[in-house]
């Protein structure tokens, strides 16, 4: 009796001991190819604004938003993101009906601002994020050449649950979702940094 | 013959004649759209678009560390204390951080996945909290067996808390049920880690860097109280069957429990069924809503360290000390 105890004992303390040298092991292996805390982020030279980030993330309010780049965005007063151009124009010529079904879309009249003509006037856009459901309308609107492609959606994690596995990258037929280090610019701010295909 | 040549010709050109202009007039019609940012003077500065930062290191490094004071409370609470109470105070803790805080992210079960991506794709990037998540726990269960599933896993304590009218399943079939596990490591670490075309008649499938585990699983739904139907509906299914099951998903279905069962075959210390001097009255074995005392020994791989048996023994009552059904008893006989 006593020696089949030895004997098991013998191979627990074995395996314990192989076991934690493979777990130390396959850690040690992993520490050494980690990278500072990856999250994900939309390459917006690849997203195509297809409304799936609205309906996949696991979130029911999505975790990315349309935001818009103020060093390119035109300012122009008949925004193609803000107006839907094939709405039906009022008796000026500006069109009535509105691009974002959310109207997270917000302007503001900037600069020197022209009374009589407001075609003349800068509109500064931002989106509201608490409306915004990252539908992606206005996006698809400001894409080049229409607009100047300066809106473009983006994981913001303030909302972001960072799962192991983004929801939204399994169904993005761009292969958009992509993980970039730390502070989780878009690949494109940040180059040469972004994750290899 | 020729005459209908001319025409094809013709009409080419004319098609391509509308082609030229109606590129042209776009042009004109987009050009209105299209301008540089407009120069302000001094009188406007660009507003920079807000980047809200992920989540701090801090944070994860705090992950890690409840999940550490989680592993070691477990482990003193089901070895030293024996406590129903202090098991259950800390499952409900790691459900209330894990998974309603946290929203059942970063967890070692999804974490299989990451891991077997990361030794297979070197290009793939993994955090360090999740290497710690996926390996502290497994480590923990060399020494102290399934601790972690005990009160740690917000999977098991959803599961756990909701298990009202524990039904015993037989054993055989237990047993035969506990291989699905194996069968749902296999496959997602199959899933997770290579890219196959796999073609059987009109049914295939593509498999690599697909996260099985997370598409499947049936609580984080719950955590974060929205996602895919599917998710929610399995997830229900698992609580109302957990009424009456033990832990359903622990015992026959989580990846992660079935390496922690492995490992915890060959733990240094375990729970053990009053180790002094036993009665062998079977209350324990009753008491064990997971089929995990057999011949009145708590079996290692099978136990989930919820301590259910501890609160049933007359012998730990007495051992403890505490205030429990013992004194009740010796009040009764007081005169």
């Amino acid at each position: 009796m006593s020696e089949r105890t030895t004997r098991r004992q013998f191979i627990d303390r074995s395996v314990r001991i192989i076991g934690f040298a493979g777990i130390g092991g396959a850690a040690g292996l992993l520490i050494r190819r980690a990278s500072g805390d990856p999250v994900y982020q939309v390459d917006p030279s690849k997203c195509t604004a297809c409304d799936l980030c609205r309906t996949s993330c696991v979130l029911s309010l999505s975790a990315v938003k349309a935001v818009n780049d103020f060093e390119k965005c035109g300012y122009c007063m008949l925004c193609p993101a803000y107006y839907d151009v094939a709405s039906q124009p009022d008796e000026k010529g500006i069109p009535t009906g509105k691009v974002c079904p959310q109207d997270a879309l917000k302007r503001r009249v900037v600069g020197k601002v022209d009374e009589d003509d407001p075609n003349n006037n800068y509109y500064e856009y931002v989106i509201d994020e608490i409306q915004c459901d990252g539908c992606g309308k206005c996006v698809k609107a400001c894409m080049p050449p229409a607009g100047n492609g300066s809106l473009r959606l983006e994981i913001r994690y303030t909302r972001c649950v960072e799962c192991n596995e983004c929801a939204i990258q399994i169904v993005c037929p761009e292969g958009a979702i992509v993980r970039v280090p730390a502070p989780g610019l878009p690949p494109t701010e940040n180059p040469g940094k972004g994750e290899h295909a | 013959m020729l005459n209908s040549r001319f025409q094809f010709i013709r009409s080419r050109r004319l098609w391509l004649l509308i082609l030229v202009f109606a590129t042209l007039a776009s042009g004109v019609l987009f050009a209105q759209y299209q301008r540089k940012p407009p120069a302000f003077g001094g009188t406007y500065s660009f507003p920079t678009p807000a980047h809200p930062e992920p989540r701090s290191a801090l944070v994860h490094v705090l992950d890690v560390l409840m999940l550490v004071a989680g592993l070691a409370l477990g482990a003193w609470l089901i070895l030293k204390r024996r406590s129903r109470n202090g098991v259950m105070m800390l499952s409900i803790g790691a459900l209330a951080y894990f998974g309603f805080y946290r929203k059942g992210c970063v967890c070692p079960i999804g974490a299989i996945q990451n891991v077997t991506l990361s030794l297979v794709d070197r290009h793939y990037t993994i955090s360090l909290g999740v290497i710690a998540f996926f390996f502290l726990p497994l480590a923990a269960a060399l020494l102290c067996g399934r601790v972690f599933c005990g009160g740690v896993c917000p999977i098991g304590a959803a599961q756990d808390l909701v298990l009202l009218w524990p039904k015993k399943v037989p054993r055989k079939l237990d047993q035969a049920l506990g291989w699905m596990a194996y069968t749902y490591l296999g496959l997602a670490v199959l899933f997770a880690g290579w890219g196959l075309h796999l073609k059987i008649g009109a049914w295939q499938i593509q498999t690599g860097r697909r996260f099985l585990i997370c598409e499947w699983d049936p609580f984080i739904g719950l955590f974060r109280v929205s996602g895919p139907f599917h998710m929610l509906a399995i997830g229900a299914a698992f609580i109302l069957a957990g009424m009456f099951i033990g832990r359903p998903y622990c015992r026959w279905l989580c990846p992660y429990g079935g390496l922690l069962s492995i490992l915890s075959r060959f733990s240094w210390k375990n729970v053990q069924i009053t180790p002094d001097k036993e009665l062998d009255c079977g209350l324990c074995a009753e008491a064990c809503p997971y089929g995990a005392i057999h011949n009145f020994r708590a079996d290692r791989a099978s136990c989930l360290a919820c301590a259910r048996c501890y609160e049933f023994c007359p012998r730990a009552l007495e051992l403890r000390g505490g205030p429990g059904r013992r004194d009740d008893l010796v009040q009764v006989k007081l005169p």
